[in-house]
């Protein structure tokens, strides 16, 4: 269907001529649409004198318009909902990204602190066993740390930051609250080399905690040592402790060296095996006992 | 803007669905619009339907019938009485295609202008109406109209257009 744009707007011609009706007919027929528009609006001037009578009450236009409108609205309704709810997704996902990024970054920030507080605890706590260890002891000692390892495959040696400067001298015994770790071999303004007890070079004297019996603990692998210069006949026990006989003048005597983890008759001496009471792979903090003179001398330099 | 005599102005033929369609799209834009977008309170989009199609239809009676069924709708969805919105637009109809008759309003700056001079007349027909009919009258406020002239002139201008694809 399609509108005529060519209908009659006013009145069609050639009405029939009467005495008083063709002035009138053609009068109305020309203003056809003004008749109309007068009729139209008073019909809805009716319309409202009986809604204000009746109190608004005229349900019915209205129950059609909405019927007509309402599916609509809700589709539109329904659509610009999703359309909304699409576009603050985006937003929000957008926004949780960027947070995310944001978070990360505190996160690794925040976990590298926290390793770095717990390292710091950890020190603390380790540098505390070392301060109680070193007031139980009955000689002077100076605390150092380990700074370096020496280069070199069979290099059983380690540097410490300590010197001449805080009073260390060559053949200076170094130990840890576990136990011995080695000498000193090589001592300079800041620092100082230290000899493991597992180099091949290093001895020690020791004895066994419970026969008392002495040899000297030499050097043999990365991790164990051998005691050398006990006879045949001379009980060992598997896990017994080795500790210093005092009679090398270096080591105090006393202290733990390590304890038996294999032992075999040979010509006239046992072969020993030891595995040293402190592991050597992973000092960080050591402290040098001092000779009686050498703690004159530290005391000297302490004074200002 | 350009005078035409009398049925020399040239009429379009509108297919019915075009019709429905957009009356149905104003009504729905009239309902939806305003509730996520504030300022198209003042946007009639049943009055600017009742303008373009009787501008091109150039028929009166068209014009008025047009004007009266938005109008009873746009009453019908909104909780005033019904006949105030179908009375005034009937009125623009009815004027709308008398001005079509005798002036050209194919150029946009003559569209403007009667759009313009036709909410503003729209307007102060229904606050003639609701003065004269209604017990307390909603109040004149001028700004508010001016405002609604602006904004429906603005919309005419991307509204037509789309139309016109249709004609």
């Amino acid at each position: 269907m399609t509108f005529d744009p060519n209908s009659p707007e006013t009145g069609a011609p050639g009405q029939p001529v009467t005495r008083d009706g063709p002035n009138v007919q053609a009068f109305i027929g020309r203003h056809r649409s003004s008749f109309v528009l007068a009729a139209v609006l008073v019909a809805q001037l009716l319309l409202l004198s009986i809604q204000i009578t009746r109190n608004h009450d005229v349900r019915l236009i209205r129950v059609w318009a909405v019927a007509v409108v309402d599916p609509f609205q809700r589709s539109m309704h329904g659509m610009t909902d999703l359309s909304v709810g699409a576009w603050r997704t985006y937003r929000s996902l957008l926004h949780a990204q960027q947070e995310n990024q944001q978070l990360r970054v505190q996160l690794a920030s925040a976990e590298s602190q926290i390793l770095q507080l717990s390292e710091q605890a950890a020190e603390s706590g380790r540098l505390r066993t070392v301060l109680d260890f070193k007031n139980q002891l009955p000689f002077q000692t100076v605390a150092a740390e380990v700074i370096a390892s020496s280069p070199g495959e069979n290099s059983n040696a380690i540097f410490i930051g300590k010197g001449v400067d805080a009073g260390l001298t060559a053949d200076l015994a170094v130990i840890t609250p576990e136990g011995v770790v080695g000498k000193t071999i090589a001592v300079f303004p800041r620092s100082s080399q230290v000899l493991l007890l597992t180099d091949p070079a290093s001895g020690v004297g020791v004895m066994l905690e419970k026969t008392r019996v002495q040899g000297v603990l030499k050097g043999d692998s990365e991790n164990l040592c051998l005691v050398r210069y006990i006879m045949n006949e001379e009980p060992i026990s598997f896990g017994e402790s080795i500790l210093t006989s005092g009679l090398d003048q270096i080591y105090p005597k006393g202290l733990p060296v390590g304890m038996v983890v294999q032992t075999s008759a040979g010509n006239i001496y046992k072969n020993v095996a030891v595995k040293p009471a402190v592991d050597l792979s992973r000092l960080e903090t050591v402290l040098v006992v001092l000779k009686p003179n050498s703690a004159q001398q530290q005391a000297s330099n302490a004074r200002p | 803007m350009p005078v035409a005599p009398e049925r020399e102005v040239e009429a379009f033929r509108v297919h019915y669905v075009t019709l429905v369609v957009s009356v149905l799209a104003a009504l729905l834009l009239q309902t939806v619009l305003p509730v996520l977008i504030p300022v198209a309170g003042l946007m009639d989009f049943p009055l600017l339907v009742t303008v373009y199609f009787t501008l091109i239809r150039q028929n009166q009676i068209f014009g008025i019938a047009l004007g009266s069924v938005l109008g009873l709708m746009q009453d019908a969805l909104s909780h005033g009485y019904l006949g105030m919105f179908g009375m005034a637009k009937a009125v623009v109809g009815y004027l709308a295609a008398s001005a079509s008759m005798r002036f050209n309003f194919e150029t946009l700056f003559a569209r403007c202008v009667v759009t313009a001079a036709l909410v503003l007349i729209h307007d102060l027909c229904m606050t003639a109406f609701q003065h004269a009919l209604l017990e307390s009258p909603p109040p004149f406020l001028p700004l508010d109209r001016a405002s609604s002239v602006l904004v429906n002139v603005a919309l005419s201008l991307v509204f037509f257009p789309i139309l016109d694809r249709f004609r």
